[in-house]
């Protein structure tokens, strides 16, 4: 062969590979950037750092914003975590509801969108997901970032050959190093994943917070589904509010006990490495199944997939499934109307501790308005009352 | 059209492409990659450059273990570490097989026990304890069976086998209780492996090994050998020891480590760049199948293949769900490799634990099978890399031929963990 | 800090392997192998994934 055929064959060879280079960095690129805005509600009185709880982490990625919504009269205080797994987008979502609409009226409420913002930063490899997606709004729509469970590997690597939990030394998958909801309490001189926890962990400590709930979606293969998993200083403030929504919000959703032996989960550690309540929620996103047939945006936001729906005929799901899926509507619904029962009991219970939580919409608010129309317009809001995640 | 049959046609026309350009001479690797942009294509996805190159990624950090690892191998033996702890064992054990059979199987199950991974098993023992085995009158095929089979059992065995911390990651089941009940098939299936393909009667020819193995170096001893090892084992039992006040070091940077060091005592001056390169061009095929097969994986999950696939498999009857554990565990390891954990694995545990078996037990007993997927094509991973490691002439199938008899033992024990679960339930300790 | 480091030293040293080995390669199969290989360890260098 002619050295001058080689070359050319190297040449188109090379340049093809280039262009694929090219396509995937941009899009890479472009979803790691990609901003998300978030128009404070008026009841947001003040954004403080992560890191103003845990310096550590101080110009990393993971320094995410922290939403504080004070009530004028004391009471006591709720966190909610949205982004934990940010390829859980119900649960980054129905934080953005929180912190673009709720007023505090006693007490306080801390919102993070993205606990684990790293994570909301990649996707998951062999995974196919889309690197974003847009709820519409009646102004346009607004685009968020697809994320993954574990944070980025440009922000945290490399991974251990096995990884050993700290404080209970339990041995972990490794790539649950990078795993937010395996790495709780978190330590100082840990990971980034490690010190986001410690800063989590800190953040409960110094706010004195009293309910933790760390927001979540599962495939409706996994047996934790539609439930509220509760650490035993929480039980029967979630089987209560399990039995009440159930009653009267227009869904199910069950009571789980958060098992002593599995560590680094938000529900195990917060409630035993600091004096908050812990709960987690989870709400159906068939998204996640292993069994689900095309993978795209539609399927994010609808719920719907038939490979799914006959893995649910042949008994293999522990959430019902049918042609009508499971739109983000509906996920986001059920999310903000437990969080709003779990308030509403805790303050019936301690009312020297109430949290009064208003211009948040229930179940079938958003299940009949849409998500979109609780997202307020970037362009039309004050510059000063927008922040980025 | 239902979504079954537009997905259905979208697998053929990954199969078909597939076998054509099989058919054309191409290789393996590339023919995987001509599938997932004929299925990309077939899937109305166009040719979509995130999802390829997103794939492409999903080993990345298995490649890197591969190329440091044989890098450090690469330069044991040019140093000529390798025939000398190779003299070494015959001069010593030639005698007394069965203590030597023992030693050799503990060599190959330590590596992959400890890292999970049983490349690490071929690379850093195998390719040593296949010549010692040659000497001992085994023909190349029958001692690639041994390395492979105690291969795939090192990466189930424990502390670390991947399929199950996965798999039990993905069901929020804690990795405890795995210990007996992933360690007693592993070494009893190992022993009777190398019982099995290995015994004979005939004595080591020693003299004749001695003359024809590649003379060491005087200079060479065992602290120049070992000190590479020694330093690769301090670095794993560090992370191990002290894992929260050890920075977190990873596999790929521990190899480096241990080849630094080969590097600096070996007795003969070595070409760095030039070993390196060797190294990159002979694990070629193998790089190049992780990374190809990674895309194939991305654009089936895009289409909606992988989970056609998936479906399909868990909805069969649980008779033939169980009988045909055997098959289908390591055809999906032979496809997804440690994707078949996620795809197959966690569905498969719920449905054991549905009908009330021991999904510690069940799931033991399926990380035992699983690594036999690693000799079957598309990828043949490892079964490949110790064809490669053995350095074997013989045409791969032979490799294959050897492993039927261990190979079909391991499915049975296996299936019988699967079936009889709840009776071994003692075996976790709980 | 220092770790990550040497892992996109040693990241950017295999990718130097392998564009050295496609530049030598005669074999089409080969050449089109070594630049699909080549995207991670680009990717990864220039911190886009």
């Amino acid at each position: 062969m002619s050295v001058k055929w080689l070359f050319i064959r190297k040449g188109i060879s090379a340049i093809s590979g280039l262009i694929l280079l090219v396509f995937a960095g941009v899009s890479f690129y472009k979803s790691r950037h990609l901003k998300e805005p978030v128009v404070l509600s008026p009841g947001v009185s003040q954004v403080k750092k992560l890191s103003e709880y845990f310096t550590g982490i101080k110009g990393t990625i993971n320094d995410s914003n922290v939403y504080i919504l004070e009530g004028e009269k004391p009471g006591g205080t709720i966190l909610l975590i949205g982004g934990t797994h940010p390829e859980e987008p119900a649960a980054r979502l129905t934080t953005w509801i929180f912190t673009e609409n709720a007023v505090v009226e006693q007490g306080k409420l801390i919102v993070i969108n993205s606990a684990n913002r790293s994570a909301s930063t990649v996707t998951r490899l062999g995974g196919a997901y889309p690197p974003d997606f847009t709820i519409p709004t009646s102004w346009g729509g607004q685009k968020f970032r697809m994320g993954d469970r574990w944070s980025n590997p440009l922000d945290q690597w490399p991974d251990p050959e096995v990884y050993i939990h700290y404080p209970s030394r339990q041995e972990l998958a490794y790539v649950d190093i990078r795993n937010l909801n395996r790495t709780f309490p978190g330590r100082p001189n840990g990971t980034l994943t490690e010190k986001t926890c410690y800063a989590l962990t800190q953040l409960i400590r110094k706010e004195k917070v009293d309910i933790v709930i760390d927001l979540h979606e599962a495939e409706l293969q996994y047996p934790v589904i539609s439930t509220i998993v509760a650490h035993q200083n929480g039980l029967d403030l979630a089987a209560l509010a399990s039995m009440i929504i159930s009653g009267t919000e227009g869904f199910n959703i069950g009571v789980e006990y958060s098992p002593p032996a599995l560590h680094g989960l938000s529900h195990r550690e917060i409630g035993d490495h600091t004096d908050a309540i812990s709960l987690l929620l989870e709400a159906p996103e068939p998204f996640l199944d292993a069994t689900r047939g095309r993978t795209d945006r539609a399927l994010l936001l609808e719920g719907k997939d038939e490979f799914v729906v006959k893995a649910g005929r042949h008994g293999l799901l522990f959430e019902k499934m049918d042609e009508n899926g499971w739109p983000i509507d509906v996920r986001i619904g059920r999310h903000c109307s437990t969080i709003l029962q779990i308030i509403e009991l805790w303050s019936e219970e301690k009312p020297d501790k109430t949290v009064k939580v208003r211009e948040v919409p229930r179940y079938t608010d958003v299940i009949e308005k849409g998500t979109g129309y609780f997202l307020r317009n970037p362009a039309k809001a004050d510059p000063k009352k927008i922040y980025y995640e | 059209m239902s979504i079954f049959a537009s997905t259905q046609i979208i697998l053929a026309v990954m199969v078909v492409t597939y076998i054509i350009t099989k058919a054309l001479k191409v290789s393996t690797e590339l023919s995987m990659f001509a599938a997932a942009i004929a299925g990309a294509l077939a899937g109305g996805a166009g040719i979509p450059a995130r999802h390829i190159v997103e794939g492409a990624f999903t080993y990345l950090d298995i490649i890197l273990i591969f190329i440091t690892a044989t890098l450090f191998m690469n330069i044991l033996k040019e140093s000529g570490g390798v025939a000398y702890v190779i003299r070494g064992i015959l001069r010593k054990f030639h005698r007394n097989k069965v203590v030597l059979f023992v030693l050799i199987t503990f060599l190959l199950l330590i590596p992959g026990a400890l890292t999970g991974a049983g490349s690490v098993t071929v690379l850093i023992t195998g390719s040593m304890i296949a010549v010692v085995l040659g000497y001992m009158g085994i023909s190349k095929p029958k001692t690639a069976a041994i390395i492979f089979i105690l291969a795939g059992l090192s990466a189930a065995a424990p502390p670390v086998s991947l399929w199950a911390m996965i798999t039990a990651a993905g069901v929020n089941m804690p990795y405890v209780g795995f210990f007996l009940p992933l360690l007693i098939p592993c070494l009893l299936l190992s022993l009777l492996t190398i019982f099995i393909l290995g015994w004979s009667k005939k004595p080591v020819n020693l003299k004749k090994a001695l003359e024809e193995l590649p003379e060491a170096s005087p200079k060479m001893n065992w602290l120049r050998v070992f000190l590479p090892f020694l330093v690769f084992l301090l670095l794993v039992l560090a992370g191990r020891i002290w894992p929260h006040s050890f920075p977190v070091i990873g596999l790929p940077l521990m190899f480096m480590a241990a080849a630094s060091v080969s590097l600096l005592l070996s007795p003969v001056r070595l070409n760095f760049l030039k070993i390196s390169r060797e190294t990159v061009h002979q694990l070629l095929p193998l790089i190049g199948t992780l990374t190809c097969v990674g895309i194939l994986v991305q654009i089936m999950t895009l289409t909606g293949v992988r989970g056609l696939i998936a479906i399909t498999i868990v909805t069969l009857p649980l008779i033939v769900v169980l009988l045909t554990l055997f098959l289908v565990l390591p055809v999906s390891e032979a496809v997804l490799m440690w994707g078949a954990a996620p795809v197959l694995g966690v569905p498969l545990v719920l449905l054991f634990n549905t009908i009330g078996l021991n999904p510690i037990i069940a799931l033991a007993g399926m990380s035992v099978i699983w690594p036999l997927g690693d000799a079957l094509p598309p990828t043949a991973i490892i079964g490949r890399l110790t064809h490669t490691a053995v350095e074997m002439r013989e045409p791969y199938s032979r490799l294959l031929k050897y492993c039927l008899i261990p190979g079909a033992i391991i499915m049975i024990v296996g299936t019988l963990m699967v079936v009889f679960s709840k009776k071994l339930a003692f075996l976790t300790l709980l | 800090m220092i770790i990550t480091i040497l892992y996109y030293l040693l990241t950017g040293y295999i990718a130097f392997l392998i564009i050295w080995n496609l530049l030598k390669s005669k074999k089409w199969q080969e050449e089109i192998l070594y630049i699909i290989i080549l995207l991670p360890f680009l990717l990864r260098l220039f911190r886009l994934k």
